[in-house]
């Protein structure tokens, strides 16, 4: 090839004068999601001395106390019996306390686990997960036979969104209304900016769990941190300049009550948009729909 | 982490970084937009958003405009860029770890934050003038003014300041004159010539505010030592203190990464001299980028540490002729040897937005290589040869048809939400290279 010498670059002439379609590569099928392989979960040296050390504290705890037991056995059959309720109680009320834990974790999952599926457009696990999901939320039961029998993703879209989600979406706002006016109090009544912060925290913790058990969620803690999160995460989604929560904003704004404190301090309006933006975010991360 | 795109006008950065942001907009949604990123992190990216704006004085990359522009019917490509502007990306990470993962639960995934920053290119080339004094500038501009096709470019300028008097007064109307006539000459280059060693860069591109009296200056043979001098004197250092303490000292500091975008093969037919002042002006601006780091850059780890070098628009050459490319761009940079401090320096053939297919054609009796794209004017589907691509810098024989112009293809049908992002061509294993690390 270095014998022929390089020739001239140029446009070649055709005679199809014709204006022509943009070029198609099919990127979108090309690059549309597949359901992912799970990633394989590894444990760490640090994982690994963890998880020995609460099985350490457990069972020691436990073999310890089983030894108690039957030494007050030993003792006297009456000390014995009433050691044992006392220890079932104690580890009884402890793995309820996990189990609780672990269901809201998994309740969780599942909500996940739905939007993906009508994310990737997968009708059948899109149905099982919305079926098992207008089980749970008192909400969905007036159309849970609309539902049954909704045929292709986009009805079931369509039935969630005009039934069930409608109304969790207004006891959404309504949730993130009655946070909103109590910031907007809070910053009125709180002495310092350090408590108003405080109280903000508290309120919004508890305005996530609110709108979880909207939801038919019952998050426990671990499940109330990852949930506050990943709001905070999607209240970038949330557009900050939504038209819906500046309406929002000014109708807690503009309640006689609330006219009054924010008057005072613009710090109050902003307040109320952090709270009713919480919400919203909040929503988000608990619906079984990806919202648009 | 800041990503400072750098390259010089018309490289490619403004429809780099739309792309950029679409992709990995796209690949936070699950869609495989990026599979070389996706391998890097392992397929644990679990989203991807757009900082929301704070209180940002600068203004904000219009990444969804530019995007919908190119997707819209007729397409329109990005203006020229008048202005820098920032975005923030956040990549949300799922932890590898258990451990991780326990922690995920409560303090959330792991987020990355990608600061992107585009801005006029033509700004990139006052960076080597910072260290430079006027009078060693005015030397250098002059020399290099009066070499080749420059010197028909600047002709009425060389006679402009050829005329002045040793003793040139410090005349408003003269410095007036100097300087647009510097100005169109320093256009012309740009413009008819594709030169890219041009200085200062807001001459050619004055920004939002506009042309301001500090501007009006232009190299000054030695010989005039007039009150011309010290006035022009005066005004250049004014210009680098305002460009620096509103560009570079903000912006170009600190960063941790840098791809810098270069087109090659456009460089390669404007022609031989184009081509070497494009090399000239890269070898300065990475001269001025590895001098620009401090020693306490160096010890805290701070400043570039990796840094990918990128022939853009490589859909303008079929694929089989890619790989000669990139063999053209490391000799492109790669001329300066010492690349900046122990950094990981890598080259990469690119097209942020691919808008041909590949196809054969034959020329002069024989079969060639070419690529097919539905052109900007006209909206017809052409096929164009872009010449054989040499593997380094080309012998004198090979310049003799140089002087070609690419012409501007159409983006491919793109949806408009770039919910699915925007065809690319190696755009993902440019940016695994240089963030992978990271993620
Ligand atoms: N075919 C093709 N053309 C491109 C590509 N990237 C940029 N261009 C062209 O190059 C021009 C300049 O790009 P731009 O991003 O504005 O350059 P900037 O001055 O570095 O910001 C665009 O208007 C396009 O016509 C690409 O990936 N493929
Ligand atoms: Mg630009």
């Amino acid at each position: 090839m270095s014998d022929t010498p390089p020739r001239r670059p140029r446009i070649l002439t055709e005679a199809d004068d014709a204006p022509a379609q943009r070029l198609d590569f099919g990127w979108e099928q090309a690059v549309a999601p597949v359901a992912k392989p799970r990633a394989s979960r590894r444990w760490s040296a640090l994982g690994l001395a963890a998880a020995g050390l609460a099985v350490l504290l457990v069972g020691l705890s436990v073999l310890d106390v089983a030894n108690f037991v039957t030494d007050q056995f030993a003792r006297a059959d009456w000390l014995g019996w009433v050691t044992l309720a006392v220890a079932l109680l104690g580890f009884g009320l402890i793995a309820w306390a996990v189990l609780r834990e672990l269901r809201g974790l998994w309740a969780l999952e599942a909500v996940d686990a739905a939007r993906a599926a009508f994310a990737r457009n997968d009708y059948v696990a899109a149905r099982a997960a919305t079926l098992a999901w207008a089980a749970r939320v008192p909400a969905a039961s007036p159309s849970v036979n609309a539902l049954r029998g909704a045929n292709d993703l986009d009805s079931l879209r369509a039935l969630l969104e005009a039934g069930p989600l409608a109304e969790l979406d207004r006891a959404t706002t309504a949730a993130g209304r009655v946070a909103a006016a109590q910031a907007v109090g809070a910053t009125v009544v709180m002495p310092t900016p350090a408590l108003d912060a405080v109280f903000f925290v508290w309120r919004g913790f508890r305005l996530v769990r609110e709108v979880a058990a909207i939801h038919g969620l019952r998050p426990g803690i671990a499940g109330t941190f990852g949930l506050l999160r990943r709001a905070l995460f999607e209240a970038g989604a949330v557009a900050a300049a939504d038209v819906a929560i500046d309406a929002a904003t000014q109708f807690v704004a503009t309640h006689p009550l609330v006219k009054t404190a924010i008057g005072e301090s613009g710090k109050g309006a902003v307040a109320a948009r952090r709270m009713i933006l919480l919400a919203r975010a909040a929503a988000r991360a608990c619906r079984i729909l990806p919202s648009s | 982490m800041r990503l400072a795109v750098t390259g010089l006008s018309r490289a490619g950065k403004t429809v780099f970084l739309t792309s950029l942001v679409a992709n990995l907009l796209a690949a936070g949604q699950g869609a495989r937009t990026l599979p070389a990123v996706e391998a890097a992190v392992g397929g644990r990216l679990r989203g991807a958003r757009i900082v929301p704006a704070e209180t940002q004085s600068t203004p904000r990359f219009d990444a969804s405009g530019h995007l919908l522009a190119l997707a819209s019917d007729p397409p329109r490509w990005p203006e020229r860029t008048e202005d820098l502007s920032t975005l923030e990306i956040a990549l949300e990470i799922e932890p590898r770890s258990f451990l991780g993962k326990a922690r995920g639960m409560l303090a959330g995934n792991r987020s990355v934050t990608l600061e992107l920053l585009d801005y006029p290119g033509e700004w990139l080339l006052d960076l080597p003038m910072l260290n430079q004094s006027y009078a060693d500038w005015s030397r250098e501009t002059l020399a290099r003014l009066r070499r080749g096709r420059r010197a028909q470019a600047a002709a009425a300028f060389l006679a402009f300041v050829d005329a002045l008097p040793a003793g040139a007064p410090a005349e408003e109307s003269l410095a007036r004159q100097g300087f647009s006539l510097y100005r169109d000459a320093l256009r012309t280059c740009r413009d008819t010539l594709g030169f890219r060693f041009l200085q200062p860069g807001r001459a050619l591109n004055p920004g939002p505010r506009g042309e301001a009296p500090l501007l009006w200056f232009f190299p000054l043979p030695e010989r005039v030592t007039g009150e011309l001098a010290p006035l022009l004197r005066r005004r250049h250092e004014a210009y680098l203190d305002d460009q620096r303490s509103s560009f570079f000292d903000p912006f170009f500091r600190r960063f941790h990464r840098q791809a810098v975008l270069v087109d090659a093969l456009g460089a390669l037919h404007a022609g031989e001299e184009a081509f070497d002042d494009t090399a000239a002006a890269l070898a300065a601006v990475a001269a001025s980028l590895r001098g620009g780091l401090g020693l306490f850059d160096l010890l805290t780890g701070q400043g570039v540490r990796r840094v990918g070098f990128a022939a853009t628009k490589a859909d303008h050459v079929p694929s089989r002729s890619r790989d000669a490319l990139l063999g053209l761009l490391g000799d492109l940079v790669g001329r300066d040897p010492a690349g900046p401090l122990d950094a990981t320096t890598s080259v990469h053939a690119i097209a942020a937005i691919r808008c041909t297919e590949d196809d054969v054609a034959t020329l002069e009796g024989r079969p060639v290589s070419v690529v097919r794209g539905v052109l900007m004017e006209g909206g017809v589907m052409r096929k164009v040869y872009p010449g054989e691509v040499p593997l380094r810098r080309p012998d004198a024989a090979f310049w003799e048809h140089a002087f070609f112009e690419m012409p501007v293809f159409q983006p491919p049908r793109l949806d408009g939400a770039g919910r699915a992002g925007i065809p690319h061509l190696g755009l993902d294993a440019l940016l695994a290279q240089l963030i992978g690390d990271l993620l």
